[in-house]
């Protein structure tokens, strides 16, 4: 079996339990709500829907990476695995506005319980897209330099990365669902 | 195929030993090197947790007493249980796993050496880390589970606790990534032939708990990270004066927690069906069993949190499924204890110090169960949570559980590591004054508990009864302050003088006794034929192979 | 078996679980008895010596794990059971009614409230015998414990969660109790003590309470009284009949008649007062009460005002 793609899996095992956990936080004190900013009067849902979008994208030019990659069109690789990490920059960006705006209204981490568990919550999500876009510029890296040989452990790494990103995807679905979405219904 | 095997010596030497000295250890990625730098931090972390346990005991020797101030004894019984859980035995458990499991499964290292690396100098930086906070204005003082709100800013100003969080945050991080590697390590590097069926018992519960780490860390890190929050950015998540959950952190903390006892357990029964086994000459009674009663631990041991808040007032709806889930937990465990002692019978019981200890883990560990056990009768656990009484519950599954199977297990593998044997004469005064020492310490905290004597507390009134079992219990530490003491000696002597060990001195069976002691950087030159779980055994007695008794006794 | 407390019960609560707590020892003592028998029995019939027979190779019997795994599984089922039974009995529900008493924890100290005669008393609780006591348990910071094991079960004392409990005794006497949840440094002196009396001591324990104490208008006393005042003291005490009204420390109104001071730290007595009030450290090291450096002639007026709070 291969190895890094097990390992990974394991390892995104283990953060679907950590994420649970910051997110039933933030569902806790959404239903105990204090004074102050809310879901519904803080955020944007469209924006950062129009932003999700992107990051949402993402996993799809990677599938597309991988696909050129498993027919060894390096080329197409570098240009899909480019393209993975502009979106996932710009949905980062994305968020720094979010949090910018935000800030300039006052709203802080500390501010109230809302804001603490969104900023933890959102927060660590933005951390790991920033460890995944380093991880998959790594490989765009190996790409662009024609480093990559098509072994056998670097396929399983390659797919490894992958995993990452779709599972940072996927749990981002979720959290636009419960923070966004449900401001709004 | 189960032709003899033969055996070639190490062959080339490998990356790491071409460096020398101590650069050889700090910058090895070998397993066997690096289990070994695992247990001997240990070593360095049970003499701090061990003196502060002492410094517990002398404080409460006597009622009334002001050797120690409040702040300081806090801060010592908080470090020694911090200490105890997350230097002593997850390191401890995790070493011996890694210098073993590649060996027991006939395989050269882990799956990621470089990753093994990485959690071992992380492992030891958090251990640093959280005692650096003794010099940077005082060691955390909230506790084990520091609970909220006592944990927050507002009640615990120093810096203690960010101190702790943050190592205990360094110490989840390498945890998770030794149970990958580990669960990576055990699917994927096995030899052919060791089917999943056919693995040692060891393997088996290492794999289970490595799955238990795995779900159980990154909880008690995602409410780290919220405490974090709290602390350094003013936030309110577990302060209810500002809107926030005390009770929030408790299930958080427990969701963690439970898993975590389990967590320091699995390993070492682990152990106790590797020793009990060879050295009564048999198989292990009920292999089937034992493993899957490990699996219906772990999956409960997700069920049980709340037991540990029986007091916080949930509700009885709520408190009675956790009455439930954590009566339902002895079954399984009972099938294991009755699997190791029915081993024994029929068998043919060689009485060697590792031995000694694994009896004796049967017989004490029972003692902590049924008393867990009897905290889940909840109005019990309403007379009795946090007094002396759980103190006592938790030291024996932990000190007559886990730490008498470590010492088992040490004993059984020291002649595998050091090439030498561990002394046996000197290991029968350790074994004695351990079970000794152990039993004086802690079974008089039961008696003190149902007298209504408090944990955590850092003197006491003069009521009946209270001075003179205090004082037992404080001579019983110092028992086993000797007992440590001669552990260390024998280790001392046996390197320099001890019995040259041989390949497989105790006649066991499983892969890691097919090598030479210690083994070569490659590990095997040549790994036997695995036809069965007991390969030497098959290999010794070709007529009477596990396989064709087992077809026998079917037929 | 006076001593042991969980044993010796004074309330019904505590004696159901008495009752039980027995019963489940002995079940343990059984289930221990038989694990050890087995081990030993063992280790003497099979031990390696001469001529000891080879070790049989057997690997397991189906219809034995299920034995050990049903008879278990049905013993638990039997004390789940009697589990039930005791926790309504130890644990009455709360059924709408108004407690008669709320219990504060303080770091570290106890707030007693009594909300129909508006008394409040701390760290001494007196109650009258065989009538059962509703108690609402709060917290004013951390999580606290309030547990007095003859009388029945601990239950927490949680900031933003008010708990309720029964207590009772069927005989008059003082009950030990303590804060039985870590609180910071002085959760080792946060003792509770519960006084039952009689219908008519109760009666007279309770007007005493409800009257307020003159204000001594000359001697050491009159000093002390103004003391007191100047002293900031009145900035966290209460003192009723004064202009003292404030929560942060116990309620001293009654001080004098109460058996200890600081939660159960030393006896109450004028000496002990002296020293509490020359340095509080000295009695409770790290306590909240700060350190006024008093001369010995204010701690003597102080204490000599004390006393006179009957
Ligand atoms: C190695 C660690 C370990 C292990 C294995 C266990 C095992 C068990 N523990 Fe323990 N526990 C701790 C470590 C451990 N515990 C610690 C550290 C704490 C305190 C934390 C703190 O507050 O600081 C704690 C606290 C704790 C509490 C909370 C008490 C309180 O805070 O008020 C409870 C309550 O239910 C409990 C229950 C149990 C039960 C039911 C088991 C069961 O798994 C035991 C099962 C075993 C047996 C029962 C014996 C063998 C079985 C048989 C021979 C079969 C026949 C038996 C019967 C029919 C009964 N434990
Ligand atoms: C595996 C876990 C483990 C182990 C092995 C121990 C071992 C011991 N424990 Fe510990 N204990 C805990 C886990 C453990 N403990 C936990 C989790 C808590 C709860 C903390 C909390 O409330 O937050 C606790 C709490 C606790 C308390 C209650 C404190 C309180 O509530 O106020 C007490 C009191 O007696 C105690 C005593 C002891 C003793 C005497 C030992 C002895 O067995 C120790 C024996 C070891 C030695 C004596 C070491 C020998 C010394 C050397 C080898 C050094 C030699 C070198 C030099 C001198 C330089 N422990
Ligand atoms: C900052 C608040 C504060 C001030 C000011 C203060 N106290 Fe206190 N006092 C406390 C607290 C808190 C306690 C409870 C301490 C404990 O038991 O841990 C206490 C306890 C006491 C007690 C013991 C009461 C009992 O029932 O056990 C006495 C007597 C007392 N104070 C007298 C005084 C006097 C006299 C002064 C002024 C010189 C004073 N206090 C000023 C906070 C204060
Ligand atoms: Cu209050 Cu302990
Ligand atoms: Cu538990």
């Amino acid at each position: 079996m291969p190895k890094a793609k097990l390992a990974v899996s394991l390892f995104i095992l283990s953060e679907a339990n950590f994420f649970l956990l910051l997110i039933i936080a933030y569902v806790f004190y959404h239903s105990y709500p204090g004074a102050g900013p809310t879901a519904a009067t803080a955020l944007n849902p469209l924006r950062t829907g129009l932003f999700s979008i992107l990051l949402f994208a993402s996993s799809a030019t990677m599938i597309m990476a991988a696909a050129g990659y498993r027919a060894r069109a390096h080329r197409a690789t570098l240009w899909w695995l480019l393209a993975t990490v502009m979106l996932g920059a710009l949905f980062l960006c994305g968020q720094a506005l979010e949090y910018a705006g935000l800030y300039q209204r006052g709203i802080a981490v500390n501010r109230n319980l809302f804001a603490t568990t969104f900023f933890t919550l959102t927060g660590f999500h933005g951390l790991h897209v920033f460890i995944g876009l380093v991880a998959i510029a790594i490989v765009a890296g190996l790409a662009a330099t024609r480093r990559l040989v098509g072994s056998e452990r670097e396929a399983d790494a390659f797919e490894a990365v992958g995993i990452y990103w779709h599972f940072v995807d996927a749990v981002w679905v979720v959290i636009f669902s419960i923070v966004y979405l449900w401001a709004i219904l | 195929m189960s032709g003899l095997a033969v055996r070639v010596r190490a062959g080339e030497p490998s990356e790491a030993a071409a460096h020398r000295g101590l650069l050889a250890w700090v910058a090895s990625v070998d397993h066997k090197q690096i289990g070994i730098m695992y247990m001997l931090s240990v070593l360095l972390f049970f003499a701090l947790g061990g003196v502060e346990a002492l410094l517990i005991r002398i404080q409460l020797a006597v009622p009334n007493n002001h050797l120690l101030d409040p702040d300081t004894f806090n801060q010592i019984f908080t470090m020694h249980g911090t200490t105890m859980i997350f230097l002593v035995v997850m390191p401890m458990l995790a070493g011996m796993s890694i210098y073993a499991i590649p060996l027991m499964i006939g395989a050269r290292d882990v799956a990621f050496p470089r990753l093994n690396a990485m959690s071992f100098w992380l492992q030891l930086f958090g251990g640093i880390l959280l005692y650096f906070s003794f010099f940077a204005g005082g060691a955390p003082n909230a506790g084990w589970f520091s609970y909220a709100p006592l944990s927050e800013p507002a009640y615990s100003f120093s810096n203690g606790l960010t101190y702790w969080v943050l190592a205990l945050t360094c110490l989840g991080i390498s945890s998770i990534a030794g149970a990958i590697n580990m669960i990576v390590t055990i699917i994927t590097l096995r030899v052919p032939g060791q089917t999943i069926r056919r693995l040692p018992l060891f393997v088996w519960m290492t794999l289970v708990n490595s799955f238990l780490i795995l779900m159980a860390l990154p909880v008690l890190n995602g409410a780290l990270m919220l405490l974090l929050v709290d602390r350094l950015l003013n936030a309110h998540v577990f302060t209810p004066a500002f809107g926030g959950s005390a009770l929030l952190w408790q299930h958080y903390f427990w969701g963690f927690g439970h898993p975590e006892v389990y967590i320091m357990i699995l390993p070492a029964f682990g152990m106790i069906s590797e020793v009990i086994p060879v050295f009564s000459g048999k198989p292990i009674y009920g292999y089937g069993f034992v493993a899957a009663s490990t699996v219906a631990i772990a999956f409960l041991s997700f069920t049980v949190w709340a037991h540990h808040m029986f007091a916080v007032g949930m509700g009885h709806v709520y408190d009675l499924f956790f009455v439930f889930t954590s009566m339902a937990i002895a079954v399984p465990t009972g099938v294991k204890i009755f699997n190791w002692t029915v081993t024994l019978y029929h068998g043919r019981i060689r009485f060697t110090t590792s031995m000694m200890f694994a009896l004796s883990f049967i017989v004490m560990f029972t003692i902590g169960g049924l008393t867990g056990v009897s905290f889940a009768v909840i109005p019990i656990d309403w007379q009795l949570t946090d007094t002396y009484y759980l103190v006592a519950h938790f030291h024996y599954v932990l000190f007559g559980g886990t730490a008498l199977a470590i010492f088992a297990g040490l004993y059984y593998w020291f002649p595998k590591i050091s090439g030498r044997m561990l002394d046996e004469r000197i290991g029968r005064w350790h074994f004695w004054l351990t079970v000794s020492g152990l039993n004086l310490t802690f079974f008089l905290m039961h008696p003190l508990g149902m007298m209504g004597m408090p944990r955590r507390v850092y003197t006491y009134p003069d009521l009946p009864g209270w001075a003179i079992l205090n004082m037992l219990s404080t001579i019983g530490a110092f028992v086993l302050l000797a007992s440590v003491l001669v552990f260390l000696w024998n280790i001392y002597r046996s390197l320099t003088a001890g019995a040259i060990a041989g390949d497989n001195p105790w006649d066991a069976w499983t892969l890691e006794w097919a090598t030479s002691s210690p083994p070569p950087p490659e590990n095997f030159a040549l790994v036997p034929p695995v036809n069965g779980r007991r390969p030497l055994w098959d290999l010794k007695y070709p007529d009477r192979a596990d396989e064709r008794v087992e077809a026998a006794l079917e037929g | 078996m006076t001593g042991v407390p969980t044993l010796n019960p004074f309330s019904p609560e505590a004696a159901s679980i008495a009752h039980l707590f027995v019963a489940i020892l002995l079940v343990m003592f059984s289930i221990f008895a038989l694990v050890a028998t087995l081990v030993t029995v063992a280790i003497i019939r099979y031990r390696d010596r001469e001529g000891a027979v080879e070790a049989r190779q057997e690997f397991g019997n189906p219809r034995l794990e299920i034995i050990w795994t049903v008879l278990p599984a049905l013993l638990l089922v039997a004390i789940f059971i009697f589990t039930v039974r005791t926790i309504h009995a130890s644990d009455p529900p709360v059924s709408g009614r108004a407690p008669d008493l709320r219990v504060i924890g303080h770091q570290w100290w106890w707030e007693a409230d009594y909300l129909k005669s508006g008394i409040v008393a701390a760290n001494e609780i007196h109650i009258p015998v065989g009538t059962p006591i509703l108690l609402e348990v709060e917290s004013a910071d951390v999580i606290h414990d309030f547990w007095v094991p003859e009388l029945g079960r601990k239950i927490d004392a949680i900031p933003g969660h008010p708990n309720h409990i029964w207590i009772s005794a069927e005989k008059p006497g003082t009950y030990l109790g303590t804060c039985a949840e870590f609180c910071g440094n002085q959760h080792a002196w946060m003792r509770i003590v519960v006084i039952a009396q009689r219908p008519a001591d109760f009666a007279a324990w309770q007007r005493r309470q409800l009257s307020v104490p003159p204000v001594p208008t000359a001697g050491v006393a009159a000093q002390g009284a103004q003391l007191f005042r100047d002293q900031t003291c009145v900035n966290c005490h209460t003192i009723s009949g004064t202009p003292a009204n404030q929560r942060i420390g116990p309620d001293l109104t009654h001080l004098a008649g109460r058996g200890t001071i600081a939660a159960g730290a030393a006896a109450d007595t004028p000496a002990n007062l002296f020293k509490w009030l020359k340095d509080p450290n000295s009695i409770k090291p790290e306590t909240h009460m700060p350190n006024f450096q008093l001369t010995d002639a204010q701690a003597r007026a102080l204490v000599a005002y004390m006393e006179t709070l009957k």
